[in-house]
């Protein structure tokens, strides 16, 4: 049944695009967070790409708003993060939206963190640990390595959604790869001074990124994951910055600064606004402008 | 009324079955979810045709499982486990399946669900920023309309969201009052239909804008028989806690709207909705055998009720992760049957709310209402005030728009 219908749809389809002058059939891309949107742009150019989120909202805690289910009911490919982050909104719009497409991975869903081994997997889980992760981390795109390894299943995706571009994806793949390690290697070298750097910041939204540059996250603003920060936690952060080895305090463009500059204020330590993902600053307007601006900003302290 | 036990080891049962079948790596999607609600209350005096009763009392305790049957198929069951007078009572208040599969946007409903008219109806009360439904929702829908029967809904492939549904209902629980239980009840009782359309205002507003109508065949009151001496209608008086609506009538018309607003569309620190909701009821007057008698009345009575009305605004603001206040008012206009004519009455709630939140999960609530009622039984207090928490444990489900 089910199918025949999808024999029905690709003959609309052919029908549609034999009418429209050889035009390409565009894929519908849906992204539950801008850094997959950018991604998408990346892998396919041609594709009509939709971000549901920005970079300065947090996609924890996202409205299954009308809006993104409109999109999600025309979208042939849903790219997110995965690792539970879209757990509060994502299977509501599936839901909602009507659309078999993009409920199973079998299809056109694709979960980021499927594709590459995400950090601090935990083997049990409650809620008294606040909003925590069981399969990790799923902020995996401050990772280079971890990107490309996304990237390469995207692209792959791509394709078997839509074989008759196959050329198309692969070539875009080969190019995005070769500019990608190219960039790499110069942040690389660029951020080689933060090695062994140690910072305040706000949740775990940094963890790969400090991973990545063989950063430290020494205490956390946040007193337990998705709990705004108390005034004795802040206090007890104080101490901990006293011990005079903390280079700054961190928090990703979504996040309240009002902890981090109070905390700020009383140890002199810079509080330093970092895009969470592409558009979280002006600097930040495709994946690799983005990973420029947060070490051109994390260097700046570092000076 | 369900056997408890029966219920409670069926859950259990699925409870101690389902983590021991091997199910693929997504648990949100594939894995059931099992959850629970505790709601609990203490407050100094009742509002008319609500749930909650004066003193130390527990709302709805929900326990609900629900996953992905199949590639085709989904399904959900949530109890309520409600205590009346001493005595436990479990109801059943979702057990339905729908479909995943179904091409061009459309999609199946089928068993007990809530029904999809109005804003507020289809939402678990659980996630309400008030203790109790608005007097128009415990008036014309006995607080949250959910039924046995079937949905057809359509989501329409535009940038714009537009979605469009029907319902078919036993409607039991929207039965006109039948005092003498002579009258003849059709079987499918309700018939529904509703669109929704919404979309954003930049990117830190979005709206949604509803239309429904619901159709009652058995809404209409029951026609009053001359030698009868006793009222038809009394509504608020015998307080049985059913979850029926206390005015019927065959045809409601609702309109709703919401608006919410986050800076920058981020809902982490603060945010703004703003809902509100209009009904109207009609076509509730007994029908005639005898004209004369329809003109007689219309002769020598005041005019002529056509319609219950009732309305309400809410403002709830999450002014930081922690605290959320609302104020809410809300009226119904409504009209007694009293032997050969209605009586007028009027009940206005004005309320507000303050909510503390230490997590996602747990609320504690104290909200003030003022009610002024007219004509209204069951009214001991115009002041009423309620302290109340509301805590979810589980897997608890993605909360609608």
């Amino acid at each position: 049944m089910r199918i025949n219908s999808n024999y029905l749809k690709a003959g609309v389809a052919a029908l549609a695009l034999s009418f429209a002058c050889g035009a390409q059939a565009k894929l519908n891309i849906f992204a539950c967070e801008p850094e997959y949107a950018a991604l998408a742009k990346e892998l396919a150019p041609d594709a009509k790409i939709y971000a549901a989120t920005t970079a300065m909202q947090d996609p924890h805690q996202v409205q299954a708003r009308p809006s993104l289910i409109a999109k999600m009911r025309q979208a042939d490919l849903a790219v997110c993060a995965g690792a539970d982050l879209e757990v509060g909104w994502l299977p509501m719009l599936q839901m909602k939206s009507a659309n078999a497409q993009v409920r199973s991975t079998d299809k056109g869903l694709f979960y980021a963190a499927e594709h590459t081994q995400t950090l601090d997997k935990l083997a049990q889980v409650d809620r008294s640990m606040g909003d925590v992760h069981a399969q990790g981390n799923p902020h995996l795109h401050f990772d280079p390595e971890r990107l490309l390894e996304v990237a390469k299943a995207l692209s792959a995706k791509m394709v078997s959604l839509d074989p008759d571009n196959r050329p198309a994806y692969e070539s875009a793949l080969a190019d995005f790869s070769q500019r990608w390690q190219a960039a790499t290697g110069r942040w690389q070298s660029q951020a080689a001074p933060l090695q062994g750097k140690k910072v305040i910041a706000y949740h775990t939204s940094f963890r790969y990124l400090f991973n990545w540059l063989g950063m430290e996250q020494v205490g956390d603003l946040e007193p337990k994951p998705g709990l705004p920060p108390s005034t004795g936690h802040l206090a007890s952060l104080q101490g901990r910055a006293g011990q005079g080895d903390v280079m700054a305090i961190i928090v990703a463009s979504y996040q309240d600064e009002r902890g981090a500059n109070w905390l700020g204020e009383r140890t002199g330590l810079p509080v330093v606004n970092l895009p969470m993902s592409v558009g979280g600053n002006d600097d930040a307007q495709d994946l690799f402008g983005l990973y420029d601006s947060v070490i051109h900003l994390l260097l700046g302290v570092n000076r | 009324m369900i056997n408890f036990n029966a219920r409670l080891s069926a859950v259990a049962l699925a409870c101690a079955c389902l983590p021991s079948l091997s199910f693929a790596a997504d648990p949100s999607l594939t894995n059931p979810a099992i959850s629970a609600v505790l709601d609990g209350y203490y407050q100094n005096a009742e509002r008319p045709m609500a749930e909650r009763v004066e003193g130390f009392g527990l709302g709805h305790t929900e326990l609900a499982l629900s996953a992905n049957i199949d590639d085709m198929f989904y399904g959900k069951l949530t109890s309520v486990i409600e205590v009346h007078d001493g005595e436990t009572e479990v109801g059943l208040e979702e057990a339905f399946i729908q479909t995943l599969a179904m091409p061009y946007g459309f999609s199946m409903r089928g068993g007990r669900f809530l029904s999809d008219v109005g804003y507020l109806n289809n939402q678990h009360v659980h996630t309400d920023a008030f203790s109790d439904r608005p007097a128009a929702y415990r008036a014309f829908l006995g607080s949250h309309y959910f039924d046995d029967g079937v949905r057809l809904d359509y989501v329409a492939p535009t940038d714009l969201y537009w979605s469009m549904g029907v319902e078919a209902f036993k409607g039991d629980g929207m039965r006109a009052e039948d005092e003498h239980g002579e009258r003849e009840f059709k079987n499918v009782g309700v018939y529904t239909a509703y669109t929704k359309l919404g979309g954003d205002i930049g990117v830190s507003s979005s709206w949604q804008l509803g239309l429904s109508y619901l159709r009652n065949e058995n809404g209409r009151l029951t026609a009053h028989e001359e030698h009868e001496e006793q009222v038809v209608a009394e509504a608020g008086h015998d307080h049985d806690h059913s979850h029926a609506a206390r005015y019927t009538g065959e045809n409601t018309y609702m309109a709703d709207f919401v608006y919410k607003w986050a800076p920058q569309g981020n809902y982490k620190y603060q945010h703004l909705t703003l809902s509100g909701e209009y009904f109207r009821v009609s076509d509730y007057e007994p029908l005639d055998d005898h004209d004369h008698d329809h003109e007689a009345v219309d002769d020598h009575d005041t005019a002529k009720p056509d319609a219950h009305t009732g309305w309400y605004l809410s403002s709830v603001y999450q002014f930081s992760p922690n605290w959320s206040a609302g104020l809410r008012y809300g009226q119904v206009d409504t009209h007694l049957l009293h032997d050969e004519h209605f009586d007028a009455q009027k009940l206005k709630e004005t309320e507000v709310s303050l909510a503390w939140h230490h997590s996602h999960f747990s609320t504690v609530r104290l909200q003030y209402t003022n009610q002024q009622g007219t004509n209204f039984d069951g009214i001991t207090d115009d002041n009423v005030i309620t302290l109340q928490y509301v805590m979810t444990l589980g897997a608890h489900g993605a909360h609608q728009f």
